[in-house]
């Protein structure tokens, strides 16, 4: 069943295009967006959680249309958010901020919303530091925090915005586990640069370029797009679209490969860096 | 071990939570050291009132006590929701109302010195609160802004909330402000029909625009058509009876656009909310 389902969405923010006649579907699991900084992931996003509309086009979350003010209250019931750059009343406790947005949430009755307010925090981890203000937490329990806030009522579409951003490899093992436990029986979309989380997690991806789709599929079909496409050598290759230095000081080349060159299995990175050099390609010589 | 146990009706009417409070505090005492009583009691009590008694419990201990604001505003009657959604409003931190202070506090001094600071104060004096409603609502200033625009929350419940916690708390700094100038105190308190006007009409566009843009508005058109003649000595614009009645019914206008049209406009908290 198809929750998000976004039809020639076009916006704008002065001359800048943003997002360019995008078509986007996305059902129960992990669906991630993918793309450089820029690439009209963030706009998409906040289309999705009702917060800006687009300029064109047609949205449908969860069978409503959020250009409807009565749909769009419906929706909002049924939805979880989390910026990228999610702020925090710093002077209120853990336990004070998500009750806050729970209150946000039309979560009336004191008992039951507290009730609510402590499963996140237990959910995340957070029951230990509940008490403290939010000023006193790193920023990698501040995105729990932002987290936490986003799964309150169990929400069917939970849109998450860089969710693994700014923190530490352990504690992105730990989101990952979270937001992969979430993605069971509800619709998650996320975005991130960091093609390990995406792989890690979605079982769709769209991949974004300058406010356009360049692809759509599974990670399997995306790293299936590089096969054959792939070598290694000593140095950077001239005919390679993107290279970059491995560890063991071993250059990974994508592109077209020169006769002759050694051949390796692509990773779901190669892919994406294939396909950003193409696109790349195509708009400097449009 | 004891000697003696419950009867059976007494641990009836303890387990259903129908005994007087001399019993409740017997058998409660009891219960502590007897397992057998436990034990029976344990079959006769209702599970969904356990978990309501237990939820009660973890909820008093759990839960943070609120803050000093919070606590106060639920003395004074306000909901406790209500009260946590004031005590996040951007506006009512100290630094900000004590630039209000402060400016206000200057001008009315000013005013001792120069008759003509007297009137530049009536033409000021609506913009501080008018500058607070804004800033509740100003994007950089609320941090949970975005998180807030993708709630179901009403946004005019919310504006209103907002709006009366501003004023709650701008108006008396400005009447303080006010008892300070020169003169008659009938042209001290001159601005407040005027600005609760200004307010009215300024959560009035909040249909068409954001609240920021709205009060932009209505402040730039305010000190536009006051300021000249104001500092041409001519003070009818702004504290004149027709001037106060003009404002009266520009309120009681706004007021009761705001209720008639409550639940089927719009507001709009962010761009495009």
């Amino acid at each position: 069943m198809t929750t998000v389902r976004v039809r020639n969405a076009t916006k704008s923010f002065g001359r800048t295009t943003a997002l360019d006649d995008v078509d986007l579907d996305a059902g129960r699991g992990v669906t991630g967006l993918l793309g450089p900084n820029g690439a009209g992931k963030t706009t998409l996003l906040r289309i999705m959680a009702t917060v800006l509309a687009p300029d064109r086009g047609t949205v449908t979350l969860l069978g409503r249309d959020p250009q409807r003010p009565d749909d769009r209250t419906r929706i909002r019931e049924r939805l979880g958010y989390l910026p990228q750059d999610a702020g925090f009343h710093r002077g209120f406790t853990v336990f004070e901020f998500i009750d806050y947005v729970a209150i946000l949430k039309q979560m009336t009755d004191r008992r039951a919303r507290h009730d609510e307010v402590r499963r996140v925090i237990e959910l995340t981890g957070l029951s230990p530091v509940s008490g403290k203000r939010i000023r006193a937490l790193s920023g990698g329990m501040r995105r729990r925090v932002g987290l936490a806030q986003a799964l309150l009522g169990d929400p069917d579409l939970l849109v998450l915005d860089e969710p693994t951003v700014g923190l530490d490899p352990e504690q992105r093992l730990r989101f990952r586990e979270m937001i992969s436990h979430a993605g069971e029986g509800r619709t998650v979309v996320l975005s991130s640069h960091q093609t390990e989380d995406i792989a890690a997690l979605c079982t769709r991806i769209a991949v974004f370029h300058r406010g356009r789709v360049r692809f759509t599929g599974t990670p399997g079909e995306l790293t299936a797009q590089a096969a054959g496409r792939v070598w290694a050598g000593t140095q950077r290759s001239a005919a390679a679209l993107a290279a970059w230095r491995t560890g063991d000081g071993v250059y990974r080349n994508v592109g077209d490969p020169p006769a002759g060159a050694e051949l390796i299995p692509p990773t779901l990175e190669d892919a994406y860096l294939l396909l950003m050099g193409e696109n790349e390609l195509e708009v400097t010589h449009s | 071990m004891t000697g003696w146990h419950l009867d059976p009706e007494a641990i009836r009417r303890y387990a259903e939570g129908a005994a007087p409070p001399d019993l409740a505090a017997s058998a409660e005492a009891h219960l502590m050291k007897c397992a057998t009583c436990r034990e029976a009691i344990a079959s006769q009590v209702d599970t969904r009132r356990v978990e309501a008694i237990w939820h009660e419990v973890a909820d008093r201990v759990d839960a943070p006590r609120p803050s000093l604001p919070e606590r106060m505003l639920t003395r004074l009657g306000v909901g406790e929701a209500t009260a946590r959604l004031v005590a996040a409003t951007p506006t009512l931190r100290g630094p900000w109302l004590l630039g209000i202070a402060a400016v206000l506090a200057l001008s009315a001094g000013a005013a001792q010195a120069d008759e003509r600071l007297l009137r530049m104060f009536l033409v000021a004096a609506p913009l501080g609160p008018l500058a607070g409603v804004a800033v509740a609502f100003a994007g950089g200033l609320d941090p949970t802004r975005e998180i807030g625009l993708a709630t179901p929350y009403p946004g005019l419940r919310l504006l209103l909330i907002r709006t009366t916690a501003v004023l709650a708390v701008t108006v008396p700094i400005v009447a303080a402000a006010g008892l300070m100038l020169p003169g008659s105190h009938w042209v001290a308190a001159a601005w407040l029909l005027p600005t609760a006007g200004l307010t009215c009409a300024a959560l009035a566009l909040t249909a068409r625009m954001t609240p920021v843009v709205a009060v932009g508005v209505v402040a730039t058109a305010w000190v536009l058509v006051t300021t000249a003649t104001a500092l041409a000595g001519d003070l009818d614009l702004t504290s004149g009876i027709g001037a106060q009645l003009f404002w009266l019914a520009v309120t009681a206008g706004g007021g009761l656009w705001l209720v008639a049209t409550r639940d089927t406009v719009t507001i709009k908290l962010g761009r495009s909310a």
